[in-house]
């Protein structure tokens, strides 16, 4: 693409095929030859862009400019105006489109963001984010003026609900079911909580959210504060989010000032003020009532639920817990409609999901996508697949909490129930690729390393078992895995997924068993035969000089504890029962002459 | 007294005001990065550029932050929009890099294509 | 009463109240799902995970602890699946246990135990590192062996919840969590009051008494010092149990126990606590005619002492400045009884038998000392004592009773039930009334002072005048009911404060449940409070003023209820302390360490 001038793209959804978009490729194509822009030019077909009412869609890039209603005669004028003299057609494009389309017009990023679909991060990398008006100027907390206008609290639960959203900070409860719950509890004083303590490890779409859009965080709680009858909001975050705190903070003051947060917000009679907790960085205070204990000045542990936090939550009162994404989707499920929420996403799970996308891909970054995309989409087409011509071996998907996918699972449509199939987990989005170079019995201990050192130690099976699967882990990456260890370490894993008390323990051993079924032969391998296919495991490698030695003795220099025996000019060898696997002679030599195996 | 979506329409559109009066409707518009992760990869020091650009006499242009777009990889991000042009997303931006926007995409109206992302 | 519900427990169906857990409705149908960290008079923590079930249509066990039944609900108790990961979790936690059963102090008597024999571990697949830890042994009273607990939580919720002293937390994360201390201090530097109830709950020993029999029994075979016992009203209702009979009165069995062991005399801390109603009523009406401080809160129970010290400073003006039955006892052994013998004080080695663990705190108090000296030497719970017994194999259970020494032997029934929670209110009420009136109270037995209610509310006509009283029991209980003091400091005139649940029958250092008991349990605490009621029925003297060998101390060396004499020996005073890491409102008025 990038030889090419511009790139369009043309909506080929069902929709827009009755709309006549086979006649306008024709005459595209057409146009294109007349001016001699076939080079210059590379014209794509998309799947449904979920905007159908204003079909047929032509995308132009860069630049994403987006024509709307586009009819055969419009063409010409098209290629002659936008495509030979540089100038947009503005009376085609489309000015009043949904919340989410706003980013098309700005992101010139085809590459990256051309299967995004961005809905909870529809301005961020668009607006200011300290600056209010930024917002306000983009229908900024129209929605809950709509909401406080024209709908009463029980109609925008409808709506919630009508809109299919699910929690997306990793359980997928609808959402919309969660604030009915909390609404029908009796009570003077309910809370609305913001789960901002996101603490997977590479994970950022929360911080990303707050830190380029916080105030749709504040209007999403406001939204369901009006719902369910609170009238305290109040946002958990880590505190090693510094920026993301002080960007709420100062929207918290600016919406106070606006009178958007408040006593009588917008002149109705619904009053409501949000309030910062900052979480001291335990994973497990992600999950709900870790939070509200953490909340309360106790120490983040989970207690057994039910009840559940809609009805004995902060304080012993009726709480609403969602998390940043969630809250994000809000404003445009109201504005918007949760009928035109729920045609983007999947029979189950509507909307879009945002991850974060690191490993070996080439564009690691945060993608917003639909459900239903597939994993393959997002790891080539989005991320542009992995560098170095190395072959994919697996993704982790859900954090550490998640399972490892192999490539049979690539073109899984995401959605939360097709993940959990395949098993693995949707998660908070944490999307980890994975190449051949790494070993899946360290990467599955590097996982549980994390999960039984952040476990909160209340109950048995998450703070001992674990502790037992990782020892043995360890052991089978040593090269000291017995026979049986497998059986123990699914013995263990099922039990500890079945018996432990929270979510973090019931899927703290996923990356075992995910990778424990998908990648059996790589354990039976470090424990049968000693060996590390990746060459990942330092005590199962072993370190020969092939017959490219010059004699030049860099290695007999750099070894540590004098492993490395011969004479200059002459072939060298390495004592295997001194050897300890350092690394340091196959790094030194400089004529390939050290095999490592 | 003005309904909630009366009143909202009037902050927007006084919102809308107060962008404007401070040079929105400027020739280019000038975006830089600046969540934690771009603030990282360098994008106060590239910040700072335009700003000590503007103070040393550079017109016509609306200097804003953003947000992070997810484009980690490519981070610090800049962004130039003007008005009836397609807009420029740059890449990689160094404090270096950002001297030469401000000198030949802002000054001379040459798009550095290289950068692009 | 709702409509009751029909249920399924191994596919047989049964009708079961709503609104209880599934392990609630198993236990009236005779289904005990193994447990551990479960206790009836804590919250549900739901941490051990012992006592899951599967209930069908849930993709996971189940904790049936916390888990409410529902119509039509389908559970099962063992199957093959929940068995197994039953036995594995308690593995797991007999994986991080040293396995010293031989050489523990909890041997025969610990829940683990019992639990991993009834899960049927005969072999250990898991086994791993196991965590190591120092005992923590700085208090005089409780000691601390981390590497031990099995982080049930018991304890915590204990402390927290029942006690409110908040001293035992969680710390720390995953493998490396531990039960300790507010910044990890030595339990002699935290807030922890001693009262034991950790140890009560504790189905392992991670808390214990801080053992003194070995010194205790070096003493008794020494030939340079006269050995003096006494012991508390409730440890005779409940060392019983540490010999498998049920709560009963065996008072008789004890004394002639006590003197098998090698004790020359053995006296009743009964008697002192008529001693202490004589001083304490007194007090009170002193208080009440000359416009005192007023209400007056008793001070018998050393955890509450340390719990007012540390956490109500503001009411130690309140609290009567009498000591407690033990310290009185111990004063009159050193003095007034040594003094009659001839024999020098110095010489009187002094124990004291309690039902407490906090007393071996209150016996070091510096100021409760007198002429050099310390009242009580050494202070062995009813636990140790019992294990003395039968270590030095005395037949506890069919030894012939023998009766008390005098002159510090004879009690009234009012002494008896100081022991149960409202007894030294109701032992109070009795002599007050008549010191005051001049009449003799006939109806005696004060039923609204007794029971196991947290916090019971009375009142007394007395010439006139309404007196209204309060007593609590369990420092969860004293704290709400001092936080009702600060607010309204007129609403009570006399207020009886307990630290232990039940009062002393709940000590601290009280034998450790039987099994398939519950520790504490009410059913338990009611029986040994029942044995010291009828021990007072049974007596003729029911009055402290009436007992005659009070009545002579006084003739003989104290002249009359708040003499100087009085004074010097029988009453202290209390002073704020500051707990390390709470910062004070008013900084001044505290000690700081």
């Amino acid at each position: 693409m990038r030889d090419k001038k511009f790139k369009l793209t043309l909506c080929d959804g069902t929709s827009c095929i009755h709309n006549q978009s086979k006649a306008l490729q024709q005459a595209l194509q057409a146009e294109l030859q007349r001016h001699n822009l076939t080079e210059a030019v590379s014209v794509h077909l998309s799947g449904c862009l979920g905007m159908c009412s204003k079909g047929p869609i032509l995308i132009v890039n860069p630049g994403y400019i987006l024509y709307g209603r586009v009819r055969v005669e419009d063409i010409p004028e098209i290629v002659e105006s936008h495509l030979v003299h540089n100038k947009a057609v503005t009376r085609l494009i489309i000015t009043e489109d949904h919340l989410y389309n706003r980013f098309f017009r700005i992101f010139g990023d085809v590459d990256f963001f051309g299967k995004q679909m961005r809905i909870a991060l529809r301005n961020c990398g668009i607006i200011d984010p300290e600056n209010i008006d930024d917002y306000l100027s983009l229908r900024g907390y129209e929605a809950l003026a709509k909401a406080l206008e024209t709908m009463t609290p029980q109609q925008v639960i409808a709506e919630v609900k009508q809109s299919g959203l699910r929690g997306r900070g990793g359980a997928g409860f609808p959402s919309g079911l969660k604030w009915e719950f909390t609404a029908n509890q009796d009570g003077d004083e309910k809370y609305v909580i913001c789960n901002a303590d996101e603490g997977d490890p590479g994970a950022f779409m929360d911080r990303s959210a707050i830190e380029g859009d916080p105030h749709t965080v504040l209007e999403g709680m406001l939204i369901a504060g009006y719902a369910i009858g609170a009238s305290k909001g109040i946002i958990y975050i880590r505190a090693e989010y510094p920026l993301a705190i002080k960007r709420l903070e100062k929207a918290i003051v600016a919406a106070r000032e606006h009178g958007l947060l408040g006593e009588k917000i917008l002149g109705s009679d619904f009053s409501f003020d949000i309030e910062i907790r900052l979480g001291a960085g335990a994973f497990v205070c992600g999950e709900e009532t870790a939070l509200i204990h953490s909340i309360e000045g106790h120490r983040g542990m989970p207690r057994p639920r039910p009840p559940y936090p809609s009805v004995v939550g902060l304080f012993g009162k009726p709480t609403l817990i969602n998390n940043v994404e969630t809250w994000a989707s809000i404003p445009v499920i109201i504005l918007d409609g949760a009928n035109w929420f729920g045609t983007v996403g999947t029979e189950t799970s509507k909307g879009t999901k945002v991850f974060a996308v690191a490993g070996r891909v080439h564009n690691t970054g945060l993608v917003e996508v639909p459900m239903g995309t597939t994993l393959r989409e997002i790891i080539y087409d989005i991320c542009g697949g992995i560098p170095g011509g190395r072959a994919f071996k697996a993704v982790q998907t859900g954090g550490p909490s998640g399972g490892c996918l192999p490539e049979a699972y690539l073109d899984t449509e995401i959605d939360y129930e097709s993940l959990a199939k395949a098993g693995s987990i949707m998660g908070s989005g944490g999307m980890i690729v994975i190449d051949e170079d790494s070993c899946m019995v360290s990467l599955a201990r590097f996982f549980l390393e994390f999960t039984q050192d952040e476990s909160c130690g209340k109950c048995t099976p998450c703070r001992e078992g674990t502790k037992r699967m990782y020892e043995i882990l360890t052991r089978i990456s040593e090269g000291n895995g017995q026979d049986g260890d497998i059986e123990k370490l699914e013995r263990l894993g099922k039990m500890i997924q079945r018996s432990s008390l929270c979510g973090l323990g019931q899927s703290a051993p996923n990356p075992v068993l995910s990778t424990l079924k998908n990648f059996r032969d790589e354990y039976e391998e470090h424990i049968q035969s000693k060996t590390c296919r990746a060459g990942q495991c330092a005590a199962l490698l072993s370190y020969t000089v092939n017959e490219k030695c010059v004699g030049c003795g860099a290695c007999r220099r750099v070894c540590p504890v004098d492993a490395v025996e011969g004479t200059r000019k002459e072939m060298h060898r390495i004592l295997q029962d001194k050897c300890i696997r350092c690394g340091q002679c196959y790094d030194a030599c400089k004529f390939d002459a050290i095999t490592k195996a | 007294m003005l309904t909630p979506l009366q009143a909202i329409k009037k902050k927007r559109a006084e919102a809308v005001n107060r962008i404007v009066s401070k040079g929105y409707l400027s020739t280019k518009r000038v975006y830089v990065g600046m969540a934690t992760c771009e603030i990282a990869a360098g994008s106060k020091e590239v910040m700072e550029v335009f700003r000590q650009a503007i103070a040393k006499g550079l017109t016509d242009i609306y200097l804003s932050q953003k947000g992070c777009a997810g484009r980690c990889n490519l981070e610090p991000t800049v962004e130039v929009v003007e008005e009836g042009n397609i807009p420029v997303k740059y890449g990689r931006v160094t404090p270096q890099r950002a001297r030469e926007i401000v000198e030949r995409h802002l000054k001379k109206g040459e798009v550095i294509t290289e950068w692009v992302i | 009463m709702s409509e009751k519900i029909p249920i399924f427990i191994n596919d047989k169906e049964y009708n079961v109240e709503p609104n209880q857990t599934i392990m609630q409705a198993a236990d009236t149908l005779g289904f005990k799902i193994p447990r551990l960290c479960y206790h009836p008079k804590l919250s549900i923590e739901g941490a051990c995970r012992v006592c899951i079930v599967e209930v069908e249509g849930q993709r996971n066990f189940v904790a049936s602890c916390a888990f409410p039944v529902s119509p039509g609900m389908k559970i099962k108790t063992n199957t093959h699946a929940v068995r197994r990961a039953r036995r594995d979790i308690v593995e797991l936690i007999v994986d991080n246990h040293p396995m010293d059963c031989h050489t523990c102090e909890r041997d025969g008597n610990c829940e683990l135990q019992r639990l991993a024999a009834a899960t049927g571990i005969r072999a250990r697949h898991f086994e791993g590192q196991r965590k190591r830890y120092d005992e923590d042994l700085s208090s005089v009273s409780v000691i601390r062996n981390p590497e031990k607990c099995i982080l049930c939580g018991r304890c915590v919720r204990m402390c927290s919840e029942k006690q409110q002293v908040h001293n035992l937390t969680q710390a720390h994360r995953g493998f490396n969590t531990v039960v300790m201390p507010a910044y990890d201090l030595p339990m002699a530097e935290s807030v922890c009051t001693a009262c034991g109830q950790c140890i009560n709950v504790c189905p392992t020993a991670a808390f214990l008494e801080k053992n003194y029999t070995q010194e205790l029994f070096e003493q008794l075979n020494g030939t340079d010092t006269v050995k003096v016992v006494q012991f508390a009203p409730s440890v005779r209702a409940a060392i019983g149990e540490a010999f498998n009979l049920p709560p009963q009165n065996m008072e008789g069995q004890l004394v002639a126990a006590l003197r098998k062991l090698g004790f020359d005399y053995v006296f009743d801390t009964q008697f002192s606590a008529d001693l202490t109603i004589m001083e304490e009523a007194s007090e009170f009406l002193e208080r009440f005619q000359n416009k005192g401080k007023l209400p007056m809160i008793t001070s018998c129970s050393s955890a509450w002492m340390k719990c007012l010290e540390q956490f109500y400073p503001d009411l130690i003006d309140n609290v009567s400045t009498c000591k407690s039955p033990m310290s009185m006892q111990g004063a009159m052994t050193k003095t007034y009884f040594a003094d009659k013998m001839g024999i020098d004080p110095k010489k009187i080695y002094s124990v004291a038998t309690m039902c407490c663990t906090a007393k071996k705190y209150e016996a070091a108090r510096p100021e409760l000392m007198f002429d050099g000296m310390r009242g009580v030497d050494v202070v062995v719970t009813t636990r140790e004592i019992a294990w003395m017994i039968k270590s030095a194999g005395i037949d506890f259970v069919n030894i012939e009773p023998e009766k008390a020494d005098h002159p510090l032997g004879l009690s009234s029934g009012a002494g008896a039930i100081f022991g149960a929670t409202g007894g030294v209110m109701e032992a109070a009420i009795r002599t007050a009334y008549e010191l005051y009136t001049g009449q003799t109270l006939v109806d005696i037995e004060v039923e609204g002072v007794r029971g196991l209610k947290g916090i019971k509310e009375g009142s007394l006509k007395m010439d006139g005048h309404d007196i209204r009283v309060a007593v609590a029991h369990g420092l969860g209980n004293a704290c709400k009911l001092l936080d009702v003091v600060r607010k309204d400091p007129d609403r009570y005139h006399f207020i009886e404060i307990m630290g232990c649940p039940g009062g002393c029958v709940g000590g601290g250092g009280q034998p450790y449940a039987a099994i398939n008991t519950i520790p504490l349990d009410d059913e338990a605490l009611t029986q040994r409070a029942k044995a010291l009621y009828d021990l007072d029925r049974g007596k003729t003297i029911r009055r402290s003023h009436d007992n005659p060998d009070v009545q002579k101390l006084y003739k003989e060396f104290l002249q009359h209820p708040l003499s100087p004499v009085s004074h010097k020996y029988l009453h202290t005073h209390y002073k704020a302390k500051l707990p390390v890491g709470i910062i004070p409102k008013d900084a001044k008025n505290f000690e700081v360490k």
